[in-house]
C-alpha cells in the first residue's frame, strides 16, 4: 500500500537527521524509509497509529519584496515565498515544499517537531500554513530538547496543541523586521554607489549589523588614534642565605623617569625587612553550565574556534543526540533531565569513566547560573556514545561541555593568595601568587581551568633581606585591544542586540562584507566610512536604542504579551525617515563610499616600505607592454628603481611583514595548491643560501 | 587693456583634501587626523614631564616609531615632522 493510500499522523522536523532520529526512536527500529519528491522520509507505526515523518533544511521560506527589483526603494510590503524564488537557497527548498505539500493530502493529523525555539517555530508555522494548507493553527506540538530516545519518547507521548504561537510570530516579525531593514539600507546605500560613477556593487547594513559594526568602529578609532604614554617599571631582586626572589615596586607603573632612578638609588645593596606576610583563602565556586554564548567564549578561549564555527559544531552534536539543543539561553540544569542518568552515561565513556563514577557517588547536584530560557535547559551531555568517529573540533567541543558538566556538579575549589610586602627604607615592593590547595571542581575540568599557580618564596614577618639589583625598566601604555570574535559576541550580549541565535552570524557576516578583516577584526577604511556615513545621515540605523528596543518589543510578542502589528508598523516609520535623508543626500554619501572603495583597492596593491629608497612603498604594478606583474617602487617617478619579479599565477596578497634577511616585503601566493609565503627580492640572501 | 586675473574667473568648487590622507577635510586634516593631533599635541607635556624635558621633534620622532601609536597618530607626527 502506498503512502497516498493510507491516512497517517505527519511529523515535521526541521533537519533531515532529526527526522532519521525521530523516526529511530519512535518506531524502535522498525521505520521504513522511501523517496518523496527526492527526498527521504520514514514511515512506521506506533502504538497502532501510522506515522509519516519529513523534514525541511532549515528555512524552506522567506521574506521578499514582490517587485524584486533591486534599483527600487522604500520597499515595505512584503511577502513570503519559497526560499529557492527568493534566492536565499537552493532547489532543495523548491522540492522539501512539494514533497510536504504531497504528504500533506493523506495527513489526518500533523505535529510540528521543529526545535524548540523562535526560528524551530517559524519553519514549522511556515510549512504547516503553506504547504499544508493551513494547518498551523491545529498542528500538534511536540517539545524535546535533546534527540535521544529517552526525551523523544516524552515528547511524543506529551504532544498538546499549539497555542498563542508568540515564537513562531516573533520569529515572523523578526525576518520581515530584518528584511525590510536590510533590503532599503542596502539599496539606498547601494544606489548611492552607482550614482557617484562607480560600477553596482552590493552593500549591506542589517539591524543588528549596523550597531555592531558601531562598537567595533568606535573601538578601532581609540587604537587610531592611540598616543602611549611612558612609564617604568621597577623591580628589586631580594636575597637572603643564597635564596633570590624578585618583587615589584608597589607603585606598578611610575611616571616619571627621575621618580623611577631614585628609588633604584635609595634601595640598591640596603636592607629590606619582610613588613607582611598575608596569606587568603578562597573558595572558588564550580563554573555554571554552558549557555550558548558561554560555550562560544570558552571554545574561543580554549581551541580559538569562531563563534559561528563553534555553532555549527555544537549543532552536528546535538543532531547526533550528544549533547541537548546548544541554541539556549539558560545556565541552568533543571532536575528533569536526569542528572544520574547522564553521570551513569559518561561512566561508560573511558576518558569520563572515574570522575563521572565519583560523582556518582555523592549527591550529584549541579550549581546553576542566574541565566534562564524558558525553552531549553542550558547544553549538556546526553549521556549517549557516539555512534561515528568525530572530528577534532566536534572532540574538542563534546569534551568541553562534558567537562563543564562534570565541573559544574563539583565541590568547590579552595586557593591560597600569598601577599609579602617588603620595607626597603620608605620603599615599599609587593609580590603576589596564589596556588590551589584543594582542586575541587577543577580536577572535573582539567586543562579549561583558567587559574595557575605562581611559586613563591617561603618569607615570613620580620625577615631580612639585602637588595641586590634593581631594575628600571621603561615601558609605554598599551593601545586599546581590538576586539575580537569573542569579546565582541560578548558586548552585543551586554547591550541586548542580536539572539543567541543571530550573534555569531552577524559577526561572520561583518567579514565577509569587507567591513572588518577576519582575523584581527581591524575594520577597514570601507566599514569606517560606512559607520561615519550613517552616522552623519541615518544615526538611528546605527544606534544600539533602536535595535536594543525592537529586540525587547520581539521578546513581548514571543512571550505573547504584545502584538508584532504595532512593531512592525513602527519600525517602518523610524526606517522611512532615515532613508529620506540617504536619499537627500545620495551623491555625497555615494563619493565618499566611492572614495573608500577606491582607497581599499589601492591599499590590497601595497606590499611594504621600499628597502632602497626607504621613503617610497613597494607595489604591485602590472606592466603596460608585457601585460605581467611585478613590483615596483611608488617612488619611480624622482629616480628609485627598486623592482623584483612576481608569480604570474594564483593571488598575491601582502602579508605586511618584511622578511627579517633582507627587508623587504613577503607576500603569500595563493593559487590552486597550498598557499606559500615569498620574498619578493630576488637576490634575498636566505633564497642563496637555500 | 585690464586682463582678468584667473582668481577672478569663476572656479569650479574645490573639495579641500586631507594633507595627511587625501580624504575630503574641513581645513587642511580629515576629522581623524584632525583629532590625532590634537591626541598628539595633548600628549607632550606628559612626555616632557615624564622624562623630565624633550624637545618637540624629538617627542614626535619617538611617538611616530613607537609601536603602540595608532596609525592615524603615527601619520600625524611624521606630517608634524615635515615627513
Amino acid at each position: 500500500m502506498s503512502l497516498a493510500d493510507r491516512r497517517y499522523t505527519l511529523v515535521i522536523c526541521e533537519k533531515p537527521d532529526a527526522a532519521r532520529k525521530m523516526s529511530e526512536a519512535l518506531a524502535g527500529g522498525s521505520a521504513k524509509s522511501s523517496s518523496v519528491n527526492g527526498t527521504t522520509v520514514f514511515s512506521f507505526s506506533r502504538k497502532g497509529e501510522e506515522f509519516v515523518v519529513c523534514s525541511a533544511q532549515g528555512h524552506v521560506y522567506g521574506v521578499s519584496d514582490p517587485a524584486k527589483e533591486r534599483a527600487v526603494y522604500p520597499v515595505f510590503d512584503v511577502e513570503w515565498y519559497p526560499s529557492n524564488l527568493v534566492g536565499e537557497d537552493s532547489a532543495g527548498a523548491a522540492k522539501r515544499i512539494l514533497a510536504v505539500k504531497k504528504l500533506a493530502t493523506s495527513a489526518s493529523r500533523f505535529v510540528n517537531a521543529c526545535d524548540f525555539d523562535v526560528e524551530g517555530e517559524t519553519i514549522g508555522y511556515n510549512l504547516l500554513r503553506y504547504a499544508c494548507g493551513g494547518k498551523e493553527g491545529t498542528a500538534l506540538r511536540a517539545k524535546f530538547s535533546t534527540l535521544t530516545e529517552h526525551d523523544l519518547l516524552s515528547a511524543f507521548d506529551d504532544m498538546k496543541p499549539q497555542t498563542g504561537q508568540g515564537l513562531a510570530r516573533a520569529g515572523r516579525a523578526r525576518h520581515a523586521i530584518d528584511f525590510v531593514w536590510g533590503v532599503n539600507l542596502s539599496r539606498a546605500l547601494s544606489q548611492s554607489v552607482l550614482s557617484s560613477g562607480h560600477r553596482y556593487r552590493t552593500m549591506s547594513i542589517g539591524r543588528v549589523q549596523g550597531p555592531t559594526l558601531g562598537f567595533l568602529v568606535l573601538r578601532e578609532r581609540e587604537i587610531r588614534e592611540f598616543v602611549p604614554l611612558p612609564y617604568w617599571k621597577v623591580q628589586g631582586v631580594f636575597e637572603r642565605d643564597g635564596k633570590k626572589f624578585t618583587a615589584g615596586y608597589s607603585k606598578e607603573k611610575v611616571g616619571v623617569k627621575a621618580l623611577a632612578e631614585k628609588v633604584k638609588e635609595e634601595c640598591i645593596g640596603k636592607e629590606a625587612v619582610a613588613r607582611s606576610v598575608r596569606r587568603t583563602a578562597v573558595r572558588v565556586e564550580p563554573p555554571v553550565p554552558f549557555n550558548i554564548g558561554d560555550l562560544q567564549k570558552e571554545a574561543y578561549r580554549a581551541f580559538g574556534f569562531t563563534p559561528s564555527r563553534t555553532l555549527q559544531v555544537a549543532e552536528r552534536l546535538y543532531l547526533g543526540a550528544l549533547i541537548s539543543y546548544p541554541r539556549t539561553g539558560s545556565q541552568r540544569l533543571p532536575p528533569s533531565i536526569n542528572y544520574r542518568g547522564i553521570l551513569q552515561g559518561l561512566r561508560e565513556l573511558t576518558e569520563y569513566s572515574s570522575q563521572a563514577a565519583e560523582l556518582l557517588m555523592s549527591e550529584a547536584k549541579p550549581a546553576q547560573g542566574v541565566k534562564e530560557d524558558p525553552a531549553h535547559p542550558a547544553i549538556h551531555p546526553t549521556g549517549e556514545k557516539p555512534r561515528r568517529r568525530l572530528d577534532f573540533a566536534e572532540v574538542s567541543i563534546f569534551d568541553l561541555v562534558v567537562r563543564r558538566f562534570l565541573a559544574a556538579f563539583g565541590p568547590p575549589a579552595r586557593r591560597e593568595l600569598v601577599e609579602i610586602t617588603m620595607n626597603a627604607g620608605e620603599h615599599e615592593f609587593r609580590l603576589v601568587g596564589g596556588r590551589t590547595v584543594l582542586p575541587g571542581w577543577m580536577k572535573y575540568y582539567g586543562r579549561y581551568v583558567g587559574y595557575k599557580d605562581s611559586e613563591l618564596p617561603v618569607v615570613f614577618e620580620g625577615d631580612s633581606f639585602r637588595v641586590g639589583e634593581v631594575s628600571v625598566e621603561e615601558k609605554f601604555e598599551q593601545k586599546p585591544l581590538r576586539y575580537n570574535q569573542s569579546s565582541l559576541l560578548e558586548k552585543m550580549e551586554r547591550e541586548g542586540i542580536g539572539t543567541k541565535a543571530t550573534r555569531a552570524d552577524i559577526i561572520a557576516t561583518l567579514v565577509e562584507r569587507g567591513y572588518v578583516s577576519g582575523g584581527s577584526m581591524e575594520v577597514t577604511d570601507l566599514g569606517l566610512s560606512v559607520v561615519e556615513i550613517l552616522a552623519k545621515y541615518a544615526p538611528t540605523i546605527i544606534s544600539t536604542e533602536l535595535t536594543r528596543d525592537i529586540e525587547e518589543r520581539l521578546e513581548g510578542v514571543e512571550s505573547e504579551t504584545r502584538g508584532e502589528a504595532e512593531l512592525l508598523r513602527e519600525t517602518v516609520r523610524s526606517i522611512a525617515s532615515q532613508l529620506m535623508e540617504l536619499y537627500a543626500n545620495e551623491e555625497t554619501v555615494g563619493r565618499e563610499i566611492d572614495s573608500a572603495l577606491m582607497s581599499a583597492v589601492a591599499k590590497s596593491f601595497v606590499l611594504g616600505r621600499c628597502p632602497i629608497c626607504k621613503t617610497g612603498e613597494l607595489r604591485i604594478v602590472r606592466s603596460k607592454t608585457t601585460k605581467k606583474r611585478f613590483v615596483g617602487c611608488s617612488n619611480y617617478p624622482s629616480g628609485c628603481r627598486a623592482s623584483a619579479p612576481l608569480p604570474q599565477k594564483g593571488t598575491v596578497k601582502a602579508t605586511h611583514k618584511a622578511c627579517e634577511h633582507c627587508s623587504w616585503p613577503e607576500v603569500y601566493v595563493v593559487g590552486a595548491g597550498r598557499p606559500w609565503k615569498l620574498c619578493v627580492n630576488p637576490t634575498c640572501p636566505r633564497k642563496k643560501k637555500s | 587693456m585690464e586682463t582678468l586675473c584667473k582668481s577672478h574667473l569663476p572656479q569650479e568648487e574645490e573639495v579641500m583634501k586631507c594633507k595627511v590622507c587625501g580624504r575630503e577635510a574641513v581645513s587642511d586634516l580629515c576629522v581623524h587626523h584632525a583629532k590625532a593631533k590634537e591626541r598628539v599635541q595633548a600628549a607632550y607635556p606628559l612626555w616632557a614631564v615624564a622624562y623630565g624635558r624633550i624637545d618637540w621633534e624629538v617627542y614626535l620622532d619617538n611617538v611616530k616609531r613607537n609601536p603602540q601609536t595608532g596609525q592615524w597618530a603615527k601619520e600625524i607626527a611624521g606630517y608634524l615632522l615635515g615627513g
